[in-house]
């Protein structure tokens, strides 16, 4: 290859290494979370839900499907998690309000212990939550949580339509619940 | 100065050298081993945090994440049945390594498509030297090329040697902590313990109890018969761990509850000889209740 051709070839190859990674940067994103906007990142779904059966701190037992025709908004959270702790009584007061609308707020509790999972809705004044208890974190995997808090929301219909990461603020629930209450 | 015939196969040389490393690398990367809760949980990246594998992770997530597939195996699931109900809900970039399709295949895809590249233009420059006429030895042709076409060979051997030495001297592919079948085991059944499945939990510590006789190990065994409805083998277990420490509280009270649940007179006495051992332990106002109840 003659010394004027080099430096064409490097750079045509240096072209090709950019444009492969540029490729790749972009089929490897993440597909749909919409982090440009304000409050937590939030990516919209359309598909079943998964399956939510476990005992409720109440000792009763709690299993999603008996919600259909709810709206069910579902938060995951520990009392190990400051976050969580500002949330909680946002949530109580959400599913006070717009129970009437047929909106019922379900806390995952993952992780903790009963007693001071109990503790924090006292002091948070959520006692009116149903709070599923999963000791082990088995059913936010099956969720595909990947921290707390989160919150997904499930359709009148059974499917999950909303999946936020981080916590969700009275905004938040205001503008992506307020169109499925009333479409 | 080398000669043709030398440097050929000095080339043959080296690229049986660089084969021969390649062929080792994946003998050493790919070769089949037994998988394992960790080695599983090792091969997928913790979800929560930046650049740790679920194996090694302290998160919650990572921990339950490790749970779940130390379960799924224990119910009998196939490590790759594991593996794809975790991605069903992670996703394939859980995966460390990349996907076989898609994008992910192309990653695999590029360093043969590079070798090969690499190989056509070397192949392409040896046939053009082949062709050209060669020139008659003297002075003019034997210079400086020559002498850089040495440089270049000695390089090209010094990255292969460099190679071999990272290939051979390097501990294999476990980047991860070895796995271990004996924490899997303890984390189940303590993961089990907590969802009060004692008699499950029992069945695990009993048998690591066999390979690691551990008074800790075995007092969680008793505990577990003992809640169970075993209390046999609960008194059992936990005279066992009395005869090799006699002055063991939490085994002596074990000891006396199984005792209590079978219906034996000595009951009375072991759970005293609890109180004694640990007066302020935190069963021991329940124990004084139970003694008061049943007086002997």
């Amino acid at each position: 290859m003659s010394a004027a051709r080099r430096p064409t070839a490097v750079l045509l190859a240096a072209l090709a290494f950019v444009l492969l990674g540029a490729g790749l940067a972009a089929g490897l994103r993440d597909e749909s979370a919409e982090s440009s906007e304000p409050g937590p990142a939030t990516v919209t779904l359309d598909r079943p839900a998964p399956d939510l059966v476990g005992s409720a701190l109440d000792g009763s037992r709690f299993d999603l499907t008996d919600y259909r025709g709810s709206i069910v908004v579902i938060n995951v959270w520990a009392s190990w998690c400051a976050p969580c702790r500002t949330e909680l009584p946002l949530l109580a007061e959400a599913a006070r309000t717009w129970s009437a609308d047929g909106v019922v707020v379900v806390g995952l509790n993952v992780r903790d212990s009963a007693e001071a999972a109990q503790v924090l809705l006292d002091e948070a004044e959520a006692t009116n939550l149903i709070t599923v208890a999963d000791p082990t974190g088995a059913l936010a995997v099956s969720w595909g949580v990947r921290g707390v808090p989160e919150t997904f929301v499930v359709d009148r219909a059974g499917r999950l339509r909303l999946w936020a990461q981080g916590v969700v603020d009275a905004a938040w629930l205001r503008e992506r619940l307020g169109p499925m209450v009333q479409p | 100065m080398m000669r043709p015939m030398v440097r050929r196969l000095l080339l043959v040389g080296v690229t049986a050298a660089a084969l021969t490393v390649a062929g080792l690398a994946i003998w050493r990367t790919a070769a089949p081993r037994p998988e394992t809760a960790d080695t599983i949980a090792a091969q997928l990246r913790c979800p929560a945090c930046q650049g740790e594998s679920v194996a090694r992770s302290s998160s919650p997530v990572a921990a339950a994440m490790r749970e779940v597939i130390a379960t799924q195996l224990a119910e009998g699931r196939s490590p790759e049945q594991v593996r794809q109900w975790l991605i069903d809900r992670y996703g394939a970039e859980l995966l460390s390594d990349p996907p076989t399709a898609g994008w992910g295949l192309l990653l695999w895809l590029f360093p043969v498509v590079a070798t090969a590249i690499g190989a056509a233009v070397l192949v392409g420059r040896l046939r053009r030297g082949q062709a050209r006429p060669r020139r008659a030895p003297g002075r003019l042709a034997l210079g400086r090329p020559a002498r850089a076409g040495l440089t270049w060979d000695l390089l090209a051997i010094s990255i292969v040697a460099l190679a071999g030495v990272v290939a051979l001297a390097s501990p294999g592919r476990d980047p991860e902590p070895a796995s271990d079948p004996l924490a899997d085991a303890l984390s189940l059944a303590s993961s089990l313990e907590r969802q009060e499945r004692f008699a499950e939990a029992a069945a695990i510590y009993r048998e690591v109890a066999e390979s690691q006789p551990i008074s800790a190990i075995r007092l969680r065994l008793a505990y577990c018969l003992l809640r169970s409805g075993q209390p046999a083998e609960a008194a059992e277990t936990a005279a066992g761990v009395i005869d090799d420490e006699p002055t063991n509280p939490q085994a002596v009270l074990l000891l006396g509850l199984a005792q209590r649940a079978q219906g034996l007179a000595e009951a009375s006495t072991t759970l005293q000889r609890f109180l004694e051992l640990d007066p302020g332990h935190e069963a021991a106002p329940q124990v004084r209740r139970l003694l008061e109840q049943a007086p002997s």
